[in-house]
C-alpha cells in the first residue's frame, strides 16, 4: 500500500485547473430544456392528442398532468442537490408531495385499464407508438440524467438513481399524456422504474455502479 | 504596537483557509493543493480513527476519502464553505467502506486452528504427487520434456526458451501442449491404479 504522504504528493503533482460544476438548478434546467425539446419534437412529428383541449379542461387531467411536471421538475432538482458532498439527502424527499398527488389520481382503474387493453387492443398500432414515446423521452432523458450524476459514483448512488429513474418516468408520462389518448401512467412507471431497479440488480450482482461505468467513459 | 506584532495572521491550517486553498487548486495551483491535502489530512484521520477500530483500516479510509476529494474536486462552489463538503465526502466514502466490509465479512470464514491442522494433512498428499510428476516428465520425449521445465517450472518466456533450447518458439509451443496432454494422460492413469 502507498504511503499516505506519498499519495498526497502524487495528487498535488499535477493538478490541472478543473472546470467547476454548475449549480443544481442550473443543471436541472439544462435537462428540462432537453426534455421540452424532446417532448416538443415529438409533438411536431405525432401531434398533440386532438381531445387535448377537452382533457386539459377536467380537473382530474390537469391536475394529473400538473403533478407529474412537478415531480419530474422536483426529482431531478432532488438528485442532482443531494449528489453533490455537502447537500442534504433530505433532498431526495422533495418529489415525495407531488408523486402522492399524482398517484393519488392515477388509482385503481389505470392498471386495470392497461391490464384490459391488451387483449382488445382495437389499435395495436396506437400502442406500439405509444411503446416508442415512451422510449424517446426515456432513455436519451435517462442517460443524460446519468451523465450529469456521474460525479457521485463515490457517494451510495443508489437513492439518486432511483429519483433520477422518478424524474425521467414522469417527464415521460407527461409526454404520453400530451400526444397519446391513453392513460399509461402505471405502464410508464413499471417501464422507468422497472429499467432503474434492473439497473441497480446488475450493479449489484457486478459489484460496480453504472455512474462508475459512465463515470470512466465520459469523463 | 507590540501587541499588532504579536497579533496572528490567519495560519494556513486554519479551517477558514480551506475555501480559498480549495479555490485556487481547482485554477491549477499545487502548491495550494499539496497544503490543503496536507492540512486536512489530520482532520481526515481522526473522522477515519473513529469509524474503524483498526489502523490500517482507518488509514485506507484516509487514502479513499483524499482519493474521492481529487476526483471530486470540480464539485466544490467556493462560494459554500469548504468544510461541510469535505465532511460529506468523508461520511460517505466510510458508509460506503463499512458496508462493503459488513458484506464480506458475512460470505468469508475465519480460518482457526482445526483448519490449520487439516490443511497439514494434504501436504504429504504434496510430496507424493510431486514425486509423481517427476516420474511422469521422465519418461516423455526430450524436446518435451524441455519445453515443460523451461516454459512451466522455470517459467520463462517463449522467447527466453527458444533462445536457451535452440527450438523455434513455434516448435515449443506444439512442444509443451504434447507435453501437458501426455502429462495429463499418465497422472490420471497413475490416479487409476
Amino acid at each position: 500500500m502507498i504511503e499516505t504522504p506519498e499519495l498526497i504528493a502524487a495528487l498535488a503533482a499535477a493538478p490541472a485547473k478543473v472546470r467547476r460544476l454548475h449549480a443544481p438548478v442550473l443543471r436541472a434546467c439544462a435537462w428540462l430544456g432537453l426534455a421540452a425539446v424532446l417532448v416538443a419534437v415529438l409533438a411536431l412529428e405525432h401531434g398533440l392528442r386532438p381531445d387535448l383541449a377537452a382533457q386539459l379542461r377536467k380537473p382530474h387531467f390537469a391536475i394529473s398532468l400538473a403533478a407529474s411536471l412537478l415531480t419530474g421538475v422536483c426529482a431531478v432538482i432532488a438528485c442532482l442537490q443531494a449528489s453533490l458532498p455537502d447537500r442534504s439527502r433530505a433532498w431526495l424527499l422533495l418529489p415525495l408531495p407531488p408523486l402522492a398527488l399524482w398517484l393519488s389520481g392515477l388509482g385503481y382503474g389505470c392498471l386495470t385499464d392497461w391490464v384490459m387493453m391488451e387483449p382488445n387492443m382495437e389499435d395495436p398500432g396506437e400502442t406500439l407508438r405509444c411503446l416508442t414515446t415512451v422510449a424517446v423521452t426515456s432513455l436519451p432523458l435517462g442517460l443524460a440524467l446519468l451523465v450529469l450524476l456521474r460525479h457521485a459514483e463515490r457517494l451510495r448512488p443508489t437513492l439518486l438513481t432511483l429519483t433520477a429513474g422518478l424524474a425521467v418516468a414522469a417527464i415521460a408520462t407527461l409526454a404520453l399524456s400530451l400526444l397519446h389518448s391513453i392513460d399509461a401512467t402505471a405502464m410508464v412507471l413499471l417501464f422507468n422504474l422497472g429499467t432503474v431497479t434492473l439497473i441497480l440488480a446488475i450493479e449489484w450482482i457486478w459489484g460496480r455502479s453504472a455512474l462508475a461505468w459512465l463515470s470512466r467513459r465520459t469523463v | 504596537m507590540a501587541a499588532t506584532l504579536m497579533r496572528p495572521g490567519p495560519r494556513p491550517t486554519d479551517p477558514s483557509q480551506w475555501s480559498q486553498l480549495m479555490a485556487r487548486a481547482q485554477d491549477g495551483d499545487a502548491a495550494a493543493y499539496g497544503l490543503l491535502l496536507r492540512t486536512v489530512t489530520p482532520y481526515l484521520r481522526a473522522i477515519a480513527s473513529r469509524a474503524h477500530r483498526n489502523a490500517a483500516d482507518a488509514e485506507d479510509s484516509l487514502q479513499d476519502i483524499l482519493l474521492t476529494l481529487h476526483q471530486m474536486r470540480h464539485t466544490y462552489d467556493p462560494a459554500r464553505p469548504f468544510k461541510p463538503w469535505l465532511a460529506g465526502i468523508a461520511q460517505h466514502r466510510i458508509a460506503d467502506r463499512l458496508r462493503h466490509r459488513l458484506r464480506r465479512s458475512a460470505r468469508e470464514v475465519s480460518l482457526d486452528f482445526e483448519h490449520e491442522a487439516l490443511a497439514s494433512v494434504p501436504a504429504a498428499q504434496t510430496g507424493m504427487d510431486h514425486r509423481a510428476l517427476h516420474a511422469a516428465l521422465g519418461s516423455l520425449p526430450e524436446g518435451q520434456r524441455q519445453a515443460v521445465l523451461l516454459l512451466k517450472l522455470q517459467e520463462l518466456s517463449l522467447r527466453e526458451a527458444a533462445a536457451s533450447s535452440g527450438q523455434s518458439a513455434g516448435a515449443l509451443k506444439v512442444a509443451v501442449h504434447r507435453a501437458i496432454k501426455a502429462l495429463r494422460a499418465l497422472l490420471l492413469k497413475g490416479d487409476d491404479r
